[in-house]
């Protein structure tokens, strides 16, 4: 596409709306009062969902990518949002898992009734908002610099999500988390101003046209790259995530592990694939697979050998991640029409939205059970299963998608992505991923056993456990098992503006 | 009522009652339900005409079915089974404290158990199949001791690594279909031109062979039977194999003529054959015994898969699943004639003479089900070294029956007092019943086949000579009986074991290398050193 056509499309302002939508809402949220915050998100929430599900719409009837060029100044004097195929179902799984999320904090970060204000649950509720707004900004972003703005706005949101609840180890997880990912950013950022000396412009479109092969993009494209992956927390740039992840409360748990590293993920595709389409080089991509299958071998064998609960989900989010980056080799075809592309392609998606759903579920499921035994050790959680019936189908289905069991979105994922591995002659890759599900059966299995054990005292519940939180876990499993009615082929809608 | 409606309705009623166990009312009575579940799959086998196929919507997955002929026979047996199993199953889980969890693992066991009949696609059939491997991971965990969480634990790790298998099988055989067909027939019909043949036939034994117990996947079979209570081991042993055994039956290319694939199937399936005799002999447990001459059965049914696939022709298909019935019905209601036998001590003989028939059933007696079973599949085995073995197998089978039905009558001298049920009583006499009469009802439809060859002078003795060499060999070793030797149940499983703490050597080397990774100057070297790795990968050419 040449840069004389990039003009705001018909649903173009559908794309602001998506950014400053949760804006609004954090502005407003400074506004009133802490204890209407929350019936203030009962608004941002449904909005921000139905926004989401318009611009699904409007792109899948297009056809085409949807643009807003802000104040009408063509890139690369001027920045524009663009919604293509992977950005609204970033955009529509995000929206989902936020609101999903809402209803679950109810209870938890609610204000409690008579009590003095507390200053928890209005960080949450504005965190919240903001990690909605950067990643759709993220998603929505068409140059590197917007991506760079997004990138920090998310994880400046995400980062205070790790120790709302104030404790000492918690407070050490979350410097640890920002220390690292500030890392990231510095390194991204490098890149990035190597870039706009070379090429004089960050615009996605424009660098896909300009890029070539010289050193001094190459180390720009490596020091993005890495950056973002310490960002992502692939294996071995992993040491900040199980802390934080299982450190957090359950609500923030699940929007870290289902949403926030997959915002980086994306930066990186959007570079690989977008920006730098015929740069990424057989051996380059082969290194991103190796650090892929080294996260699932090293992520599920740790999350195996965990006893706390938290910490094994934390463990089974590095694994799952590790499956992500062999889009690299599989999908590196995709530029030059390599028929099995598309395939692995479309099976990383699943993959990313099939572990959002199922993961978010599984943290939820995983924070109920400890706040009703107040504690979270494996060993110790016989018998829960028949006091929260809902939960543990939550944590089942959910635990189910991650093994790969038909039918699932990781099912779905996983089949596609054998396929990939096998049509291109990559077979080592389909060792790590049949090995990886292995594995992840064991971790499952391993707590799925001691659920339904009964021993011969039921363990007394120390708190309530909200029926409605439990459906929120619950409804959140369903979107990973339905995901597996997705047709085993290559998707034509992830394919929407490339 | 379309026949294709009734034919999906064999695995949706079931299913479709796990959803309605989650209104309270419903689960509280769920147990009762479990005879009626398979209700729709016996329909099914008797009115949907052979040949029908019906592809569901793709909210259902796209799930295509179909009935053959060997799937109906199949189909009709195995609901006979878990109905049985169920009425049993009620009973038992009467004022049970576990019965609402033991009801939705057997309902979801059993879906997948009559679904992988008729499934017709490789992902309805993963799906069915994993349904019933994983799904019985519950049932074999029910009595919650010691010996069932070892059973259940080593169960789902090699359920697990069966589904492995066959998951990559099929990624294979899908990857070598032309067009995006998605069906068995289709998929195995590319598979001799597949560029992976070999490594997909050898993941389809390996998978299936695990489900039937070809040694040396068998181990988990004595553990898991002698572990699950008396109705989940009766219908495990006879109708959950039977998943490997259609697998066989739909995945292996019998149109072509695979050279060494068969003599594979042969080897593996002789030894297990003999070996499950051989160590079904050194047991003590009537559990463990029932399972190693499944072990032995199944091996048979291997051999006789693997002259077919030699022979190139799919004549050997609809004998194996005819054997596969009998045995289905048979084993299932020795199973539960456990059960009879602790609820009629008073009248113990009345258990023991219907036993000792359908014991020897599985050695061919004559006028069993048994002597139709081993006639259906004499031609398949030719009249080579095949057959041969295969009547050794026999003298074995009655040698090892023999010895269960000895263990079964000191069993019932020294059964604890359990409480008389009539449901055990009525299930095991329904099984007796089906095992005996049904395989006269089905023998005529197999090819070239008449009951009246039956009733031959031949073929009565030659049903016959195996089971008295079997008594005498069984006389004989009696007079030793003290001095066989015991065999742990699951024999070779302790040399796994014993890899035990290499594995979790292994594992704490991977906890060692993660708390290295995780140190800030470690991981902040990892940041620099991958930077130029990756600047290196990519300015060097492929």
């Amino acid at each position: 596409m040449s840069t004389a056509s990039v003009a705001t499309t018909s649903s173009g302002y559908l794309l602001v709306l998506a950014v400053m939508w949760p804006v609004i809402g954090i502005l407003l949220s400074f506004v009133v009062s802490g204890r209407q915050i929350e019936r203030l998100a009962w608004i941002v929430l449904p909005v921000g969902l139905v926004i989401a599900g318009a611009t699904l719409i409007a792109v899948t009837q297009a056809g085409q990518s949807q643009i807003y060029v802000v104040g009408n100044w063509a890139p690369p004097l001027g920045i524009a949002l663009r919604a293509d195929g992977i950005s609204v179902a970033m955009m529509m799984a995000t929206a989902i898992v936020i609101c999903v999320t809402g209803v679950f904090a109810h209870g938890e970060f609610s204000q409690p009734p008579g009590g003095p204000e507390e200053r928890a649950p209005v960080v949450f509720w504005v965190l919240l908002f903001a990690i909605w707004s950067a990643l759709n900004a993220l998603v929505l972003g068409s140059d590197l610099f917007n991506l760079y703005v997004a990138l920090e706005l998310l994880t400046f949101a995400a980062v205070p999500l790790v120790c709302l609840k104030g404790k000492k180890e918690t407070v050490e997880a979350a410097l640890r988390y920002m220390l690292f990912a500030l890392i990231g950013s510095v390194l991204y950022l490098l890149g990035a101003a190597m870039i706009y000396g070379a090429y004089g412009t960050l615009d996605i479109r424009l660098l896909s046209e300009r890029g070539h092969a010289e050193p001094a993009t190459l180390i720009a494209a490596s020091l993005m790259t890495i950056g973002l992956l310490a960002k992502t927390a692939l294996v071995p740039l992993h040491l900040w995530l199980p802390p934080a992840h299982a450190g957090a409360p359950a609500p923030g748990s699940a929007m870290l592990s289902a949403l926030v590293v997959k915002g980086s993920f994306f930066v990186i595709i959007r570079i690989w694939f977008d920006a730098m389409p015929d740069l990424l080089s057989f051996r380059a991509a082969q290194l991103l697979g190796a650090l892929g299958a080294a996260a699932i071998l090293l992520g599920s064998v740790l999350a195996l050998r965990q006893q706390r609960l938290k910490l094994l989900i934390a463990y089974s989010t590095i694994a799952q991640i590790g499956y992500l980056f062999f889009v690299f080799p599989l999908a590196a075809g995709l530029a030059t029409g390599v028929a099995w592309s598309g395939i692995a392609w479309t099976a990383s998606w699943l993959q990313l939205f099939s572990h959002a759903f199922a993961k978010a579920a599984m943290f939820m499921a995983a924070g109920l059970i400890a706040e009703a035994l107040g504690h979270d050790r494996i060993a110790e959680l016989g018998g829960i299963g028949r006091k929260l019936p809902i939960t543990m189908l939550a944590f089942a289905l959910s635990g189910l998608s991650l093994v790969g069991v038909p039918p699932s979105g990781g099912f779905s994922a996983k089949w596609l992505l054998l396929l990939a591995t096998v049509m291109e002659g990559q077979w080592w890759w389909a060792v790590v991923i049949v090995l990886g599900g292995l594995l992840a059966g064991g971790y499952i299995f391993m707590v799925l056993g001691r659920l339904l054990a009964s021993p011969t005292e039921v363990p007394a519940l120390q708190a309530p456990v909200s029926r409605w939180r439990e459906c929120a876990a619950l409804s959140l499993a369903i979107c990973a098992v339905l995901l597996g009615i997705w047709p085993l082929q290559s998707s034509d809608f992830l394919f929407i503006g490339r | 009522m379309t026949a294709g409606t009734v034919l999906a309705s064999s695995f949706i009623v079931p299913l479709f009652m796990l959803v309605a166990a989650l209104g309270q009312r419903t689960r509280e009575r769920l147990s009762d339900l479990l005879p009626f579940a398979p209700l729709p799959a016996l329909l099914a086998a008797l009115v949907v005409p052979d040949g029908t196929i019906v592809v569901l919507p793709r909210s259902l997955l796209g799930i295509t079915l179909s009935l053959d002929k060997p799937g109906a026979m199949l189909l009709g047996a195995a609901s006979l089974l878990w109905i049985a199993g169920g009425i049993y199953a009620r009973q038992m889980l009467q004022d049970a404290a576990r019965a609402v969890r033991f009801a939705i693992w057997w309902l979801t066991t059993l879906s997948g158990s009559l679904g992988v009949f008729i499934a017709a696609d490789m992902i309805g059939f993963y799906f069915f199949y994993t349904l019933v491997s994983l799904a019985a991971y519950g049932l074999v965990a029910y009595d919650e001791t010691a010996a069932t969480r070892r059973a259940s634990t080593i169960y789902v790790a090699l359920a697990l690594l069966g589904e492995a298998f066959l998951l990559m099988a099929f990624v294979l055989l899908a990857a070598a279909t032309p067009g995006n067909s998605l069906l068995i027939s289709d998929a195995v019909a590319a598979l001799r031109s597949s560029p992976w043949r070999d490594i997909t036939m050898l993941l389809i034994v390996l998978g299936f062979g695990l489900k039937i117990g070809l040694v040396p996947l068998h181990v988990w079979m004595p553990l898991t039977y002698s572990a699950a209570p008396i109705p989940a081991a009766a219908v495990l042993s006879g109708a959950a194999v039977k998943a490997g055994v259609i697998g066989l039956i739909r995945f292996l290319p019998f149109d072509v003529s695979l050279a060494g694939w068969s003599e594979v199937l042969m080897v593996l399936g002789f030894v297990s054959a003999f070996y499950g005799v051989a160590i079904g002999l050194a047991q003590t447990n009537p559990k463990a015994v029932l399972a190693y001459s499944s072990v032995s059965q199944m091996g048979l049914l291997a051999a006789v898969l693997g002259m077919g696939l030699g022979s190139g022709s799919r004549a050997a298909l609809l004998p194996v699943a005819f054997y596969a019935v009998h045995h289905m019905l048979a084993k299932g209601g020795l199973f539960l004639a456990l059960g009879a036998a602790a609820a009629r001590r008073g009248s113990a003989l009345l258990v023991l003479v219907p036993t000792v028939v359908l014991a020897l059933a599985l050695a061919g007696l004559p006028f069993t089900g048994g002597q139709l079973a081993k006639m259906a599949i004499k031609d398949p085995l030719g009249d080579g070294v095949a057959s041969v073995l295969a009547q050794i197998s026999a003298i074995g089978s009655a040698l090892l029956m023999l010895h269960f039905l000895y263990l079964f009558r000191a069993g019932i001298a020294e059964a604890p007092a359990d409480r008389p049920s009539a449901a055990a009583v009525v299930a095991w006499l329904m099984m007796v019943f089906a095992a005996l009469a049904l395989p006269w009802f089905l023998f005529p439809t197999l090819d070239g086949a008449s009951r009246a060859d039956a009733f031959t002078l031949q073929e009565l003795w030659g049903a016959a000579w195996p089971i008295l060499i079997g008594g005498l060999l069984a006389a004989l070793l009696w007079r030793w009986r003290t001095r066989l030797p015991r065999i742990p149940e699951g024999d070779v499983l302790f040399i796994a074991e014993r890899c035990a703490p290499t594995v979790s050597r292994l594992g704490a080397a991977f906890e060692r290398a993660d708390g290295v990774l995780r140190q800030w100057p470690i991981a902040s070297m990892c940041v620099a050193l991958l930077v130029v790795l990756t600047a290196l990968a990519l300015a060097m050419p492929a």
